[in-house]
């Protein structure tokens, strides 16, 4: 243990979605202050969509996040349907289900492959790998490209999906082209079970006691459900604002949550500790032993749990698109045009919620609830953890100061933050 | 092509939601390794934690100049590559992350506070109202071909 003061800068944190600093001082060896601070620029979604002709506002929220667009897209169109009385089709909750999947493939694998592989490989970028582990690019391009080709297919793109409207569908989906679909999926499987297998022979670790909640499907499909945590509440998606308060974090460009007065969780690690009695049975049979991890409050198994969560959406893909006869649908109306309601969904980060009061067919107001936002207050107790265990160690204000560094990146970075959508690139700040 | 003569790309997202440099990856996915042939990613934070504004030759950028810092940065990248190409319609029309500068007055009054506090220009600029720029790519996100068609013009 020693007595300094540090006072350390890392502008910009790589690696994750979006911008934000991170404060950390020290004073006589000891942990004064952790200040997260979200930097992305607002863009004022919330004052943009007021007024506007509700079957217009889930193309504009789309644009709220480049690699989530499309959680944004679904959970909107929900919130939409479930305020107007809309009731959509058997077929267009299937091809909902399949975009959030396309999504969940190629978003997972971006930050698996190329923000945490080099972390596990001490590298700075994919990029560099040495030449015998070239196959890992060559992995995780085809993964995404996987997940990329089905965001096409049944969505039109990947980023800011032009199908995916309020009642239904615009385009149907082309049958010629779905078993070259389904082939690139098996084909990519082997790939994400060596992934899977990769992550959890992984022995990073950081646990802290902490509260898990996550929107619970029965076939883990991310749309419908009811919202469960660990600590054992069970509420409506509609109720969960009720259940929330906003933290306020100085200096920063987002708000925070904490849940029944208390920080939590959300994302991949959450969804697996309450609902992977429902991932698919393919994915539960192969992938039996690494699910005996959980539950596990180790944040770095959020990482295993994303990649099984890839797994699962392959699988769970192939059986639909393989037993589905797709047809061309009219959308449905909506039963009137002024109301006010809630919808909530589970984006790759965690639960996504989106409140909208509508008047004669036009937005009054929104408010949503952003994954990595509610994940900001335990963050920011897990870096204080880290900080004070390293303030503990008998060595040089060098090793103290790279350690920190370190450490600290990791764990931010295991929990995938999206600063684009908690308001954008992590930089770091000591003082 | 040693790594000295490869061109030096950097990729850079200004205030926006950074679509087009995720829809970039999606582009990488079939072309990454073909281009690696030519180019070296020197900038590129999606990907990569050391980064280097210095000396490019081909600089991608995203996004609305909306903050005093965005315009710095843009500054800084003009005065450092050779060419400069606008990525998406946020920077070549400023819309949609400049969307506050079609706001009404009731809009504007309430995001009033923030502006000020975040050091917020009074609009929100396109790359191309910020600085010159040498090349556009339409799109929201960027469209596949046109920008294959467009960066292998310079690389």
């Amino acid at each position: 243990m020693h007595s300094c003061n540090l006072d350390v800068e890392i502008c910009k944190l790589s690696k994750i979605e979006g911008h934000a600093d991170l404060d950390i001082k020290i004073r006589d060896g000891k942990l004064k202050e952790v200040d997260l601070k979200v930097m992305e620029n607002v863009r004022f979604f919330n004052q943009a969509v007021v007024g506007m002709q509700y079957s217009a506002v889930p193309q504009l929220v789309s644009r709220i996040c480049g690699t989530c667009s499309i959680a944004h897209l679904t959970a909107c169109i929900e919130a939409v349907e479930k305020t107007l009385d809309i009731v959509p089709s058997r077929q267009t909750v299937t091809l909902r289900k399949l975009t959030t999947y396309s999504m969940m493939i190629r978003d997972h694998a971006l930050h698996l492959y190329f923000f945490v592989m080099p972390d596990i490989l001490g590298i700075d970028s994919l990029l560099d790998v040495p030449e015998d582990k070239h196959d890992l690019i060559h992995d995780a391009l085809a993964v995404k490209e996987a997940g990329n080709n089905l965001s096409e297919l049944v969505a039109g793109r990947a980023v800011h999906a032009p199908y995916e409207q309020v009642g239904g569908f615009s385009h149907e989906i082309d049958e010629e082209k779905i078993p070259a679909a389904v082939e690139g999926l098996k084909k990519i499987r082997p790939t994400v079970l060596k992934l899977i297998d990769e992550f959890s022979k992984c022995d990073w670790e950081f646990r802290r006691k902490t509260n898990f909640v996550a929107l619970t499907t029965d076939d883990f499909s991310f749309l419908e459900g009811k919202i469960k945590s660990t600590s054992g509440m069970e509420i409506e998606e509609k109720d969960y604002w009720d259940h929330l308060h906003k933290v306020v974090l100085p200096y920063s460009q987002a708000t925070s949550f904490d849940f029944e007065g208390h920080e939590y969780m959300v994302g991949s690690l959450a969804r697996m500790n309450l609902n992977r009695e429902s991932l698919h049975a393919n994915t539960k049979r192969d992938a039996e032993k690494y699910l005996a991890k959980f539950p596990s409050d180790n944040v770095y198994d959020n990482n295993l749990a994303q990649a099984i969560e890839i797994l699962h959406a392959i699988d769970h893909t192939i059986e639909i698109l393989e037993n589905t006869r797709f047809q061309k649908e009219e959308a449905a109306k909506p039963g009137r045009l002024t109301g006010s309601n809630a919808g909530a969904i589970e984006a790759p980060r965690g639960t996504l919620y989106y409140a909208l009061e509508i008047e004669e067919g036009k937005v009054k107001s929104m408010k949503l609830v952003i994954p990595t936002a509610q994940n900001l207050v335990n963050m920011k107790k897990n870096v204080e953890q880290i900080v004070s265990g390293f303030c503990a160690l008998d060595s040089t204000k060098e090793e103290l100061e790279k350690n920190i560094v370190r450490e600290v990146s990791k764990l931010i970075r295991a929990y995938d933050p999206c600063m684009s959508c908690a308001s954008h690139f992590l930089r770091v700040r000591w003082k | 092509m040693t790594e000295n003569e490869k061109k030096r790309v950097g990729i850079f997202s200004l205030t926006c939601d950074e679509g087009c440099g995720i829809f970039l990856t999606e582009i990488f996915n079939r072309k990454l390794v073909e281009w690696l042939e030519k180019i070296e990613l020197v900038y590129f934070l999606a990907i990569k934690d050391h980064v280097e504004i210095e000396n490019l030759d081909v600089a991608l950028v995203e996004g609305v100049v909306t903050s005093e810092r965005d315009k710095a940065l843009i500054e800084k990248i003009r005065a450092n590559t050779k060419i400069l190409i606008a990525m998406g319609t946020c920077a070549i029309t400023a819309l949609p992350s400049g969307q506050r500068n079609n706001f009404n007055i009731n809009q504007l009054k309430e995001i009033e506070g923030h502006l000020e506090k975040y050091k917020f220009l009074p609009k929100a600029l396109s790359v191309k109202e910020a600085v010159k720029v040498d090349d556009e790519i339409m799109g929201c996100p960027i469209d596949r071909e046109k920008f294959i068609n467009t960066f292998e013009k310079y690389i």
